[in-house]
């Protein structure tokens, strides 16, 4: 099944805009890819090897990496306009002898005017057959979410030590947010959480770049009922719960309590060959994590099917991954049911106020001394229910009362992530720099089958208030006065208009579309609501969400941890 | 897309007077660098030329399977003229083993002579990674037709299977699941048994359902056999798709593993730097003219080349 949303468009736009436009049509041509960090993320995270060497790429290159003459082919540059990427692309044809026969340059983003000077006084000029600009600056990580590969943004934005290159940070952040309406071929009206100076700071350069943008490409925006699309800038701080909770569905609950680096997954198996570890890459190629990724635990019933493998190994492949899944799933569960079952019930408690009967949580610190005291959980896992126990009290609590949590669960030397987070304007200390500030209020839900899985991240509440256009404008400012909302109904016959839906690119799609950029990293669970709220509007709405990373608990706290201290100069 | 290339081609015009290259030892660079160029281009041809040749048989043999497909619905859905639709499935789906068993070979080569590649340049140049990397994806490639050719033919096995089932009741023996199996694995023979338990019940009134079981028996074994040789094919290369798979169609992992291209010039240069030290004529006479040195060096550059 082709992946569908940002991962297709993307993807289409490099193989078609990107790798077969250097020859003509029904020419083959042979190719060198060659491609800088960022080029290398963002094709990597939606084009195969097979795909492009389809295509006449024979081989991808590192610009940075010291690389062979091949004078019989022409190279594609892939690459972000820095200084270091272009000048390792002028290095390639400063000899006599050209490392490659032509090449054809392809930046992320805009070129800005000096690197561009360079460029054309060397010899690069002379052999550029092609030079671009394809306006892509992000990770399209899945359908519907994307990822400005920075993890450091956490510390950029927040950190309690002054940063010079704050300005310059954001208006680069913007820059990618930009590219990721222009593919999407979006103008759409840009609101921010009212409260952070950032938001706004961030909002206002994010609709300067869309601006320029849309001088260039004039067709972003048009469309039946785009003029509804918005693009929401909020800060981490509003919802600092939703990266902190122990989560039960699939995805969420794999990246939390395993160790998952980069997408690839890590286990021993028996399969066909003797036992081995095998490396799997968790993304959406793989059909079967597609429909598990956001399945409770519980629901994910994956059968095992090993025995069939051995008899019939034409169906290796499809069970190869059902058994990827059984792993996870078993991994999963182990952890869970070692130290993490009682752990669940309390921190549910605390983040509903309530118990599953609902009867409202009486005494909290009851609760959560037991678990700060059993020396089995890990110091993190202790963390976090200290946040969630300052969280559920809403005003924050005394330095005396912190100290005393902070010495039951012995995590002392942890202890700065707790009051770090009030850099994100939450109200940890009583009294204190965020006093006042609050948690926003928020829907009743009905209908959560699992106790232990009741809460509901705060940004999917905003989603459908956005939907249903009733997000505050007063809270929810606009950058710009929007287009007036169409609230009738044309009627739309069946038998019109449609013939265009077989035919069209992936980016266009009809609808409107809600764009949310979360500073300082979004949570799975955040991405999960993305997908339930696009799929309860029907498809009338898409809703994508993305951040400069995509948190786990653990990567949270660390980048916690680091925002009182100076940055490591190796990083 | 913003197309910026008319821009730079006019500043390089006002630029290029400006423009002065490099000094650069032509001894030391020209020399080696032309031997290199013509070895790694011709390699690469060849690689690039074969790998192209299965990338085309690979989509031929996809459409044949395709064809396969469409033709075994046409069979499984009509009720007329069903032998000369069978004929048609089976010469599409043996040209399609053929097809593949050549191919299959075609590949072990092109693995072949990328291992040959790694041995004689090193892993890590250009022409290995490109012989390794076609031959790597083409694997994959053929895989995948391969399983979909497999599951197109368990398919039409599991049609054939019900037929026989349905036909056996209407001639009012039924015939459970395990009991098929016995039977078509005993090829001809099973046949015999097989209408010898049918023939005592109205075989008179029902004999196109006589008929009917008996052509799909035969079908069904003919099917089973393909479909093991077919077992035999996907074994040798399970195992192989087992221990690559996805990852290594993932070009960041891909890229990770390549590493930096160390110049085989480099060895050649550390060899003339010794050989300059212990040059004879400059040891016993400094003020020899250069060009006397110069030519030392070439022949001795030359040398260490072979």
């Amino acid at each position: 099944m082709a992946p569908s949303g940002l991962k297709a468009v993307v993807g289409e736009k490099i193989l078609n805009g990107v790798i077969k436009s250097v020859k003509k049509d029904g020419e083959w041509k042979v190719t060198v890819l060659i491609v800088d960090h960022m080029g290398m993320r963002i094709l990597s995270s939606c084009c195969k090897m097979s795909d492009i060497l389809a295509m006449g790429v024979t081989i991808v290159e590192d610009i940075n990496k010291r690389r062979e003459r091949i004078c019989s082919l022409e190279a594609i540059y892939l690459i972000a306009p820095v200084q270091k990427s272009v000048r390792a692309l002028i290095n390639d044809f400063k000899d006599v002898g050209f490392t490659y026969k032509a090449a054809h340059i392809f930046f992320t983003e805009p070129c800005p005017d000096g690197l561009f000077t360079e460029i054309g006084r060397s010899r690069v000029a002379k052999v550029a057959k092609t030079l671009k600009e394809i306006n892509i600056a992000f990770l399209p990580c899945e359908s519907q979410v994307f990822s400005l590969d920075d993890p450091t943004s956490l510390y950029s934005f927040y950190s309690s030590k002054p940063n010079e290159e704050k300005d310059k940070m954001i208006e680069n952040l913007a820059e990618q947010i930009a590219t990721v309406c222009d593919t999407l071929k979006e103008y759409p009206a840009v609101r921010y959480r009212k409260g952070p100076e950032e938001n706004a700071r961030l909002a206002d350069e994010v609709y300067r770049r869309l601006t320029a943008h849309k001088a260039d490409n004039p067709s972003m925006g048009e469309g039946p009922d785009k003029a509804r699309t918005q693009l929401l800038i909020v800060d981490r701080g509003f919802d600092p719960i939703s990266p902190i909770l122990h989560e039960l569905t699939f995805q969420a609950m794999a990246y939390d309590l395993l160790d998952i680096k980069q997408d690839i997954y890590m286990y021993q198996t028996t399969g066909i060959g003797d036992s081995k570890e095998r490396e799997v890459l968790l993304n959406e190629d793989d059909d079967l994590w597609v429909q598990l990724r956001h399945m409770h635990i519980a629901d994910a019933n994956i059968k095992d099917l090993s025995q069939m493998l051995k008899k019939m190994p034409q169906y290796q492949k499809d069970l190869s991954m059902y058994s990827t899944h059984l792993h996870l799933a078993e991994a999963c569960m182990k952890k869970f049911k070692a130290s993490l079952d009682k752990l669940c019930e309390v921190e549910q408690d605390l983040v509903m106020g309530a118990t599953p009967d609902g009867e409202p949580l009486k005494d909290a610190m009851k609760s959560i001394v037991p678990v700060l005291l059993n020396n089995e959980l890990e110091p993190y896992d202790k963390i976090r229910i200290i946040l969630l126990y300052i969280f559920h009290k809403k005003k924050g609590i005394t330095e005396e009362n912190l100290a005393k949590l902070i010495q039951h669960a012995n995590i002392q030397a942890d202890s700065n992530i707790i009051t770090n987070l009030e850099n994100l304007g939450c109200n940890i200390i009583a009294g204190g720099s965020n006093a006042g500030k609050t948690l926003p209020e928020r829907k009743e839900r009905t209908g959560s089958t699992y106790d232990l899985s009741r809460w509901t991240p705060i940004i999917k509440d905003v989603m459908e208030n956005v939907i249903d256009d009733k997000l505050d404008k007063r809270q929810w400012p606009f950058i710009s006065d929007p287009a007036p909302i169409n609230t009738t109904q044309t009627a739309v016959s069946a038998r019109f208009g449609h013939w265009h839906k077989n035919k069209s690119p992936p980016e266009y799609r009809t609808g409107p579309r809600l764009i949310i950029f979360v500073i300082g990293g979004v949570a799975h669970s955040e991405m999960r609501s993305a997908y339930e709220v696009t799929q309860a509007t029907d498809g009338k709405w898409e809703v994508l969400i993305g951040s400069s990373h995509i948190l786990t608990p653990t990567s949270f706290l660390n980048d916690l941890k680091s925002l009182d201290q100076v940055p490591n100069p190796d990083c | 897309m913003l197309e910026r290339l008319q821009t730079i081609s006019e500043d390089h015009e006002d630029e290029e007077s400006e423009f002065n290259g490099p000094e650069h030892d032509v001894d030391k660079v020209t020399l080696s660098q032309q031997a290199v160029i013509f070895e790694n281009s011709s390699a690469i041809d060849e690689v690039l030329k074969e790998a192209q040749f299965i990338r085309k048989e690979i989509s031929l043999l996809q459409l044949e399977v395709e064809r396969m497909c469409m033709q075994n619905e046409r069979f499984g859905t009509s009720v007329r003229r069903l032998t000369l639709l069978k004929k048609d499935c089976d010469s599409i789906a043996k040209g399609v083993q053929q097809r593949a068993e050549v191919l299959y070979v075609r590949l072990q080569d092109l693995g072949k002579m990328s291992n040959q590649l790694e041995e004689k340049e090193s892993p890590n140049s250009a022409v290995s990674r490109i012989a390794r990397t076609q031959y790597d994806t083409l694997t994959l490639a053929f895989h995948a037709v391969m399983s979909d050719y497999s599951k197109a033919e368990e398919k039409q096995k599991n049609t054939c299977r019900r037929r026989i089932q349905r036909q056996a009741s209407i001639m009012g023996t039924d015939i459970t699941d395990e009991q098929l199996d016995v039977l078509v694995d005993k090829g001809g023979e099973g046949w015999t048994e097989l209408s010898q338990s049918l023939q005592p019940q109205a075989a008179r009134t029902c004999r196109l359902a006589f008929c009917e079981i008996k052509n799909r028996h035969k079908e069904l074994v003919e099917l089973e056999a393909r479909l093991k040789e077919v077992h035999e094919l996907f074994l040798q290369m399970a195992v192989l798709v087992e221990e690559q798979g996805s990852i290594l169609n993932n070009i960041e992992v891909h890229m990770h593993r390549t590493q930096e291209h160390v110049d085989q010039i480099n060895d050649h240069i550390k060899k003339a730097i010794q050989y300059k030290k212990k040059n004879p004529f400059l040891q016993c006479c400094p003020c020899l003219p250069s060009a006397v040195s110069k030519a030392y060096k070439k022949y001795v550059s030359s040398n260490s080349l072979n």
